[in-house]
């Protein structure tokens, strides 16, 4: 496995405000990796700068093997896709004028147009203008968009914010499929449950800096406090540590069959956040 | 990569496309026509007049459409998805430029229909139109790269319309205020110019103040270009 994105003491500072600061991560080809953290950490900037799009204050970033700031490089464009928050849409074109405009500027048959609103479920509203999509379809066009080329490396920054239950789930399994065809996805979400999903590895970044990164299964093990949670059939509740101390007493409450249930306490991805950056998501 | 006409016309259609529907944009950049239709109901249209409207429709359409169709990409977020794609700045607005050209042709033409234009010297009077329309789009490239809305463009091109767009109105008013003179060597006035020469070599001179100012024009829209950082 070879890094597709390097990331090593990357600075970004906006006038007096240090948003970034010696940010330091590596992508590997072909995972998808989750970028997650509080409002305002940063998620977005980092985006920009890895697509080119803005300039860092210092240190290094490489993407696909090339300084980011070469990305925006009309030659290296087909090979990364992008979603973000403020991609906009064309209002008074339908939703297949405004793929096929992309179709052609990244030379793209047109009857891609179909397998990817069928990615995103909108197959049937493809003559439909823009303007009267709700913000999730609008959201799904956008994804829809940026899957046209088949782009090696995707950076999807909070692609599912808008959309209901069924249509994340159904970009979900659009998602994991398209990574099983070898696109290394990128991705920032509030939703630690898509997160713990999708995500190869996770980072967890708080004040401009990447506190913790490794596989949701890793970090849930990492945070798991060694206890034993047990319900017992008179509504009472006890914890005991998992250890070989407490077999005795779980042996005597399953014996007299006192238990309701049993389980390890494993935090969720979201349990981890909150304990890394010490606020609620928002 | 090298500069894509496919990519140009990408732009170019989707932009035509785009702008059948946009009412206010289309509604500003038809108004010489109402005033052509208006002119063109009187017996004898006089030549100023013919003038007029085809300086209007230079600074309406060449100037205010370009300069809105850019501002409006820039207002919506679509520009950055475009700088996203393989698409370059220069093809999008020579993508752009294309349809100003296009829909000013366009309205021309339609314009001379109703109201009718024949000057002396044509041809020469044509060579400086097609100079006078490179201005006027060079003009409306470096406005929609300094604006970012079609409200702002809507407000910038005043002043240009007025002075541009109007001065072959104004100059009837020199005797009265002696300033108005300077929009003598306006391209509108210059095209004047061309028709009323007795003595055709003499027609370098006219031609060559509408030259300067679309070189200006296309110097400042590429420094403009050039400076400018899509942050
Ligand atoms: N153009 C800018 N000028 C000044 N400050 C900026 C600019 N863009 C971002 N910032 C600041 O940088 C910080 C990081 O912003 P960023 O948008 O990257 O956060 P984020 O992690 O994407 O947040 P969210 O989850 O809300 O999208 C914020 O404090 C923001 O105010
Ligand atoms: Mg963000």
């Amino acid at each position: 496995m070879s890094s597709i994105i390097e990331v090593t003491h990357l600075e970004k500072v906006f006038g007096d405000k240090r948003a970034l600061q010696d940010l330091n991560f590596q992508v590997e080809q072909g995972e998808t990796f989750g970028f997650l953290g509080p409002s305002g950490s940063g998620k977005t900037t980092t985006i920009k700068i890895l697509t080119g799009q803005l300039r860092k204050t210092s240190g290094e970033a490489k993407v696909l093997g090339l300084p980011a700031e070469q990305l925006n490089k009309p030659e290296y464009r087909k090979r990364f896709g992008v979603v973000t928050d403020n991609s906009g849409l064309y209002q008074r074109l339908s939703i297949f004028d405004n793929l096929k405009l992309y179709a052609q500027l990244y030379d793209v048959p047109l009857n891609r147009i179909e397998e990817v609103l069928e990615m995103v479920n909108l197959r049937n509203e493809q003559k439909t203008q823009v303007v009267k999509l709700s913000k999730g379809m609008t959201q799904r066009v956008i994804l829809a968009r940026a899957l046209l080329h088949k782009p090696e490396l995707l950076f999807l920054d909070e692609p599912t914010s808008a959309l209901d239950p069924v249509n994340s789930k159904h970009i979900h399994t659009g998602l994991k499929e398209l990574n099983k065809l070898g696109t290394t996805i990128f991705l920032t979400t509030h939703d630690m449950s898509e997160a713990d999903y999708l995500c190869n590895r996770v980072a967890f970044l708080h004040k401009g800096k990447v506190q913790l990164l490794d596989t949701p299964s890793q970090l849930k093990k990492q945070f798991r406090e060694e206890l034993i949670q047990v319900e017992l059939r008179d509504g009472s509740q006890l914890e005991l540590p998992l250890a070989p101390a407490s077999a005795a007493e779980l042996q005597g409450y399953l014996a007299a069959d006192q238990v309701e249930t049993i389980y390890t306490k494993e935090p969720t991805l979201g349990d981890i956040f909150v304990e890394v950056t010490g606020r609620e998501l928002i | 990569m090298s500069f894509s006409i496919k990519r140009l016309m990408a732009i170019f259609q989707k932009d035509l496309k785009d702008l059948y529907r946009n009412l206010y944009v289309l509604s500003t950049v038809l108004l010489p026509l109402v005033f052509a239709f208006i002119y063109g109901r009187m017996d004898e249209v006089p030549a100023e007049i013919q003038f007029f409207l085809v300086s209007l429709t230079l600074s309406m359409v060449g100037t205010f459409l370009q300069c809105a169709i850019i501002a409006e990409e820039k207002e919506k977020n679509t520009l950055r998805g475009l700088m996203l794609s393989p698409a370059t700045l220069p093809e999008i607005l020579a993508g752009k430029s294309l349809v100003t050209v296009v829909i000013t042709i366009v309205t021309l033409l339609l314009c001379i229909r109703m109201a009718g234009f024949n000057p002396d010297h044509i041809i020469l009077v044509i060579v400086g139109i097609v100079l006078s329309l490179i201005f006027f789009l060079a003009l409306g490239t470096w406005l929609g790269l300094v604006t970012r809305s079609v409200l702002e463009a809507s407000v910038y091109v005043l002043p240009i319309m007025m002075i541009f767009g109007m001065s072959n109105m104004f100059i009837g008013l020199k005797e009265d205020y002696a300033f108005l003179q300077v929009l003598e060597y306006t391209p509108g006035l210059q095209l004047v110019e061309i028709a009323s020469l007795t003595d055709v070599s003499q027609s370098w001179k006219p031609l060559l103040i509408i030259f300067a100012w679309a070189a200006g024009a296309v110097i400042l829209s590429v420094i403009t270009f050039r400076k400018r950082s899509f942050d």
